[in-house]
């Protein structure tokens, strides 16, 4: 059984109440997520939170993923990213209006208590990033960080709106080609 | 059906990447919605690029209790009945589906995972060898470090006998026996009984060996053999080499291979003797 076959499965486990459906993604996953909601957030509370909060979402809108749209991991991503950015952007703008400014990015420390696949994994993307022209990097990071419309990104980078749209384009090919193409015959 | 044209692919990247502005989004979800091959297959590639910009993330794991707080919460939250869409900003409109890639089977981010572990799995093993050498040259190195600390102890402590304030020498001299080029020197440190010979010139004859002797009282004990590096120099370092009061200082014979026999007293020629002081 492949990996989405697993996920698909899970999927099927938890739209018919099965919790432990949920436990084997949260275990899968959370790997994944939560340093994105770090990333965006830049507090392990917060971010802490929207694990939890999209969790939940998870189950109780299990019955709403369809698989034509994309894949268990996809939908999990986007779930997380966007109560991430909800967040990010309420926090932002109460923190504006109080005259705060935003919080320096976290140091990166080693976590220790992530796995060796984990962190290399990371390290190669990373890497694989360092290899984009810095601009391409630039919008990819803001746009999906940050969560800037490609309007808003062109607009903060001072660069023309088409040319966003195709660094973009460029960018995340590039990124895919991290991946072995064999494994999609 | 719309046509597909090239700008189409940029906005399936921005599509995928979740920061098309709404106008565009509306633009490609019309297009998506008549069914575009070509568009749908590139989704699923930015969707991979995506998940990929996400892995990139620096490592972190929350807090092991999270996750029985989640399944606490999961317990006690019932599940909507109706099937919704939540949490996709860019999720198409309702009532047409969109279909990222029927022609291929869809991936999970699991297999990404690892796909680029396996990936890296060979260039981990290079690695987890490279740390292996570095362990044992390590533990090597270690080993030799307390080699070496040991030999400096033991230098130390046989320096103590040679810099002994009350430490006795005795010169040895050659007796008629013995060949002119022989030269031998003792230094006793009484308070620890112990004792450093140096020796030159004492390269045996064929079938032969020097054994070096204790003169104590009125007796003889023997020390051993003496046996020379290639230049014919030797050091010895002895301990328990007799009693202050006993010890006046040694002698050396020459004796068959091996030493005399029994070891009670020489049974060859004295080749040298030399007493403390004189």
């Amino acid at each position: 059984m492949s990996q989405h076959e697993r996920d698909l499965e899970c999927v099927r486990r938890m739209q018919a109440g099965d919790e432990r459906a949920l436990a084997e993604l949260y275990d899968r996953y959370t790997p994944l997520i939560y340093p994105v909601a770090l990333r965006i957030l830049r507090s392990a509370a917060d971010a802490e939170e929207v694990v939890q909060q999209s969790w939940l979402q998870v189950w109780k809108g299990a019955a709403g993923y369809d698989p034509r749209r994309g894949t268990v991991a996809a939908w999990l991503l986007t779930v997380a990213r966007s109560r991430a950015l909800d967040l990010y952007r309420s926090v932002a703008s109460r923190r504006r209006a109080e005259g705060q400014v935003d919080p320096e990015p976290l140091a990166r420390p080693e976590d220790p208590t992530t796995s060796v696949a984990q962190r290399q994994v990371s390290e190669r993307v990373r890497k694989a990033l360092e290899g984009l022209a810095p601009q391409q990097r630039q919008v990819l990071e803001i746009a999906y960080f940050e969560g800037l419309s490609q309007n808003e990104v062109a607009a903060r980078l001072n660069a023309p709106l088409g040319t966003v749209k195709s660094w973009t384009r460029q960018g995340l090919m590039r990124l895919r080609e991290l991946l072995p193409q064999k494994e999609w015959v | 059906m719309s046509e597909h044209r090239d700008e189409h692919l940029d906005l399936c990247a921005g599509y995928a990447l979740g920061s098309l502005d709404a106008a565009d989004r509306q633009r490609l979800e019309a297009h998506l919605a008549e069914g575009c091959p070509v568009c749908q297959a590139a989704l699923g590639d930015f969707s991979l690029g995506t998940m990929m910009l996400a892995a990139s993330s620096p490592p972190a794991a929350p807090d092991p209790a999270l996750r029985e707080r989640v399944l606490s919460a999961v317990r006690a939250t019932p599940q909507s009945a109706s099937p919704e869409v939540r949490g996709a900003p860019e999720a198409p409109s309702r009532g047409r589906v969109i279909e990222m890639r029927p022609r291929r089977p869809a991936v999970g981010f699991g297999w990404v995972w690892a796909a680029a572990a396996a990936a890296l799995a060979v260039a981990t093993a290079v690695s987890w060898n490279a740390a292996g050498r570095v362990r044992d040259q390590l533990a090597n190195t270690r080993g030799q470090l307390v080699q070496a600390q040991r030999e400096l102890e033991e230098e130390r402590r046989w320096a103590a006998v040679m810099n002994a304030p009350d430490a006795r020498v005795a010169h040895l001299a050659i007796t008629p026996a013995g060949i002119a080029e022989l030269r031998a020197r003792a230094t006793y440190d009484p308070r620890t009984r112990s004792a450093v010979l140096v020796f030159e010139n004492f390269a045996a004859p064929s079938g032969k060996d020097y054994e070096l002797w204790a003169l104590r009282g009125a007796g003889v004990a023997s020390l051993g053999l003496i046996k020379p590096d290639a230049s014919g120099r030797a050091i010895l370092r002895l301990e328990n080499v007799g009693d202050p009061n006993e010890l006046a200082g040694f002698a050396i014979s020459l004796e068959p291979t091996g030493g005399s026999p029994g070891h009670v007293a020489p049974t060859g020629p004295v080749v040298m003797a030399g007493k403390f002081g004189v």
